[in-house]
């Protein structure tokens, strides 16, 4: 239903308010019966509740006869509203009260659960690697007396003499330093 | 002096609004000139002065005040009470009880950095109060949640 047109012919103003007048017709049939109050967040006839954004584009409810007679009452005196007709209009204009809106919804429960068990699949498919997938480590690492042969040369060689590993070494007595 | 906490931003939305051309959102009064930004910079009391005027208006209608209300409350400060008084007083010119409550709230909610602000905040416009008849979000209960919302996952079954 495409009722904006892909090439429009010359763009006049009636053709664009054409536009915008059944724009706004889509709008008004998804909303029904409510009241269009405001600009909202970009024109369109939203309803969001955001605690930056106070006042959406439309009142909550539709209006039905309770709440008119309720708005009736609503143009006297504010004092003569009960605490019930008061919740009643806020609750015909707005969906959800700001505390409503930013209690806790546990949300970080299931968050953290899948979180974890992400963790811990990634940690299974780890030892399927190495015990199906990794070849085994070479001698150089496995057999001891390699490794020390390997360290020996280290010393000798003077790696890291300043802070490190050959700083560590007593040259004078041949053993590590106390 | 509430907007001490606060850095100011100019709103940014003037032109038309709809196609009925709305732009009576207040404009910047033009303070000193010797910036090179194209920000103006106004004093705090110049923009009290400004959405004083604007919500003080008789003839203000329900999008301007909601489009105010938006604005001001979108800005990292707390409004003036003078600001709040004027806003009330327009939801009483409009009939729109739910309004106050609603800009209450918002206020409460900018008023979180001290816990000392709320507090001034109403006892500064408690007179208002008491003389339209608007109480409180506490007083209504809307302090705590009160429904809850039905969770999108079973909504459709």
């Amino acid at each position: 239903m495409a009722l904006l047109r892909v090439i429009p012919r010359k763009a006049t103003p009636s053709v664009f308010m054409q536009q915008v007048a059944r724009l706004h017709n889509i709008e008004r049939d998804k909303i029904g019966n409510r009241e269009v109050v405001g600009w909202g967040i970009n024109g369109m006839y939203s309803y969001v509740d955001h605690i930056a954004f106070p006042m959406p584009a439309i009142r909550f409810k539709e209006n039905s006869p309770e709440i008119m007679a309720l708005k009736e009452r609503e143009k006297g005196d504010w004092k003569k509203l009960s605490v019930e007709d008061k919740k009643a209009l806020y609750r015909a204009s707005f969906c959800q009260t700001y505390s409503e809106m930013r209690a806790p919804d546990g949300r970080w429960k299931s968050i953290t659960g899948w979180v974890l068990f992400g963790i811990s699949c990634s940690f299974w498919i780890y030892i399927w690697e190495k015990l199906f997938v990794y070849p085994p480590m070479p001698d150089t690492i496995t057999n001891i007396e390699k490794r020390q042969a390997q360290l020996k040369r280290m010393i000798d060689i003077r790696v890291d003499p300043i802070d490190g590993l050959s700083s560590k070494w007593d040259y004078e007595n041949n053993r590590w330093k106390k | 002096m509430m907007r001490l906490f606060s850095q100011r931003m100019q709103t940014a939305v003037r032109g038309s609004l709809t196609a009925v051309n709305r732009n009576m959102q207040p404009a910047a009064a033009t303070g000193a000139a010797r910036f090179m930004s194209h920000e103006v910079q106004e004093t705090d009391e110049e923009f009290d002065a400004r959405y004083v005027a604007y919500f003080s208006r008789p003839d203000i209608d329900g999008w301007e005040v909601r489009k105010g209300m938006n604005n001001l409350i979108g800005m990292d400060l707390v409004p003036d009470p003078k600001i709040i008084i004027a806003a009330l007083r327009a939801c009483r010119r409009l009939n729109d009880y739910s309004l106050t409550t609603r800009f209450l709230e918002a206020v409460k909610m900018r008023a979180e950095t001290n816990k000392d602000i709320y507090p001034y905040v109403l006892q500064e416009i408690k007179p208002v109060l008491e003389e339209l008849g608007i109480s409180t979000p506490e007083e209504l209960g809307y302090d705590k949640p009160e429904l809850a919302l039905k969770s999108v996952f079973d909504v459709h079954g």
